[in-house]
């Protein structure tokens, strides 16, 4: 009888601690694309008050912070730094293929944050601007979308994590 | 070809020119001018790319193609040529793939890289109105190496320093190519260290560097030695510079680069009315030549020079050809 007490404790402590990672997640890519739009911001004061070159600016922003998507400035100056014949753009895409896998942005974040990349220290000021502010613009659509996502997701994976231990328990009690 | 002299280059030297040249240029033509012997490639004043054309190297001895294993020649057999996207490469490379950091140089025609070089660029011209707004489709770049030779105001010191306390308003006129900037700097560092064989003191010395050549900054701190009582404001055009740093810095002495236009006789004359006394340089042959432009027509003629230094390449880079008391016009050192 205790035996059977504490496996099913095992078995709902298992489960909701799943739920709860599953909710984790839901909440970790709004924020993250938060962080990331916070981290452009940066950026286009970086050049356009201080204009300082990419690396420079690139390198004050994963001073801060170098977890999660300040992952893919690093990954950028560290590309630059490595290999003389990449441009800024290419960088930028490895960089960000790279670490990607890291976050928990998915594959329609993963473009829109490429496409920042293409223009990436190959115009004037006002062009750099336009740019970060067009992708910082998109990357607040998909927060919307991810944050709808959590709201509605972030409960259900939780409740899902208990309801379902317990129902494991009951069905093998 | 260049003289083969046994010049005894120090590692720091070459180190230097390794990193702040030949990593600015893009991989193919990079490992062509590594191939070139070290004394030739040391004593190089410019590199030249162009469009389609053979990469060229001036030295002191003339213009030489180069080949592709890295001989300088004069004749045109087996030539390294240099394609526009190496070209494009390098711009990225020099800019440090920020061209928005360097728009204002690029509609200059140039940007000055780490260690004072001043880079040219042509090609297309993109205007706006009546004003440049940007160079595209580049076809050719001009990499000018600068270089720091101490101890070669020596010689002209005593004309322009009067007392242990005070200089003459000094203007150093030469054609490009003849170390104007070079003299200057050297002039800038005797001055803010002090000359110790005169007893002289050493000044306060403000300069402003419109194009980061006299103390070729990296990030605000000059790289090269412009002395010690020496503050650089840098990359700031001369006319508000002067200003600025004569209500911010108290200097003594200002020194400024290649003045002429319009606008900067007004800067000079609040310099000068404030007592502080000016060294700076300007584009011309001689000083019958230098009249004929009238911004600096009017300088000679108020007699707000007290020296100038005509400098030519006769002897090499830096041969100074007369100095002249700019009171009277009087001559006080010809060169034979």
């Amino acid at each position: 009888m205790l035996l059977k007490i504490v496996g099913s404790l095992i078995v709902l402590i298992s489960s909701s601690l799943l739920g709860y990672m599953y909710s984790r997640r839901c909440s970790k890519r709004p924020s993250e694309l938060r962080a990331l739009q916070g981290y452009l911001q940066i950026f286009e004061n970086e050049i356009s008050f201080m204009s300082n070159v990419l690396k420079d600016a690139f390198s004050k922003i994963y001073m801060y912070d170098d977890s999660g998507v300040a992952a893919f400035f690093k990954g950028t100056v560290d590309a630059l730094e490595s290999d003389a014949g990449i441009s800024a753009g290419e960088a930028w895409a490895k960089a960000v293929k790279e670490n990607i896998k890291n976050t928990a942005l998915n594959s329609e974040d993963e473009e829109i944050i490429i496409s920042f990349g293409k223009m990436l220290g190959s115009s004037d000021v006002d062009g750099q601007i336009k740019n970060i502010r067009l992708t910082i613009n998109q990357l607040k659509l998909q927060e919307q979308k991810a944050e709808e996502l959590r709201a509605k997701n972030e409960a259900m994976y939780r409740n899902l994590g208990i309801l379902g231990g317990l129902a494991i328990i009951i069905i093998l009690f | 070809m260049a003289a083969k002299e046994d010049f005894v280059f120090n590692v720091e030297k070459v180190q230097s020119f390794e990193k702040d040249i030949l990593r600015m240029i893009c991989p193919p033509i990079r490992d062509v001018l590594k191939r070139i012997p070290l004394t030739e490639l040391m004593t190089t004043e410019e590199i030249r790319l162009r469009a389609n054309k053979p990469l060229m190297i001036q030295n002191d001895a003339g213009s030489f193609f180069v080949n592709s294993d890295g001989r300088l020649t004069t004749n045109r057999i087996n030539l390294f040529y240099v394609s526009q996207e190496q070209i494009a490469k390098t711009l990225e490379l020099i800019s440090e793939n920020s061209i928005y950091a360097f728009q204002d140089e690029i509609r200059n025609g140039f940007l000055t890289i780490r260690g004072g070089h001043r880079v040219g660029i042509v090609g297309r011209v993109v205007l706006n109105g009546d004003t440049v707004k940007n160079i595209k489709d580049v076809s050719g770049l001009n990499i000018r190496i600068s270089r720091e030779v101490a101890g070669c105001s020596s010689k002209v010191l005593k004309y322009i320093v009067t007392n242990e306390k005070h200089v003459y308003n000094t203007l150093i006129v030469s054609p490009p190519q003849c170390g104007k900037t070079t003299l200057l700097r050297d002039i800038t560092r005797a001055i803010s260290d002090g000359i110790d064989e005169m007893g002289f003191k050493g000044l306060k010395v403000g300069v402003i560097d419109e194009r980061s050549e006299i103390a070729a900054c990296y990030k605000g701190v000059p790289q090269n030695r412009v002395g010690t009582r020496t503050d650089v404001l840098d990359a700031c055009p001369k006319q508000i510079g002067m200003v600025m740093m004569l209500r911010a810095m108290s200097p003594d002495v200002i020194v400024t680069d290649e003045i002429g236009n319009q606008g900067d006789k007004d800067a000079l004359i609040q310099v000068f009315n404030a007592g502080v006394k000016v060294i700076s340089t300007a584009h011309g042959y001689n000083i019958s030549e230098l009249k004929s432009r009238k911004e600096v027509l009017s300088l000679i003629e108020e007699k707000m020079f007290e020296r100038y230094i005509v400098l030519s390449a006769r002897k090499g880079p830096g041969t100074v050809e007369e100095i002249i008391d700019g009171t009277d016009m009087s001559i006080l050192y010809k060169g034979e």
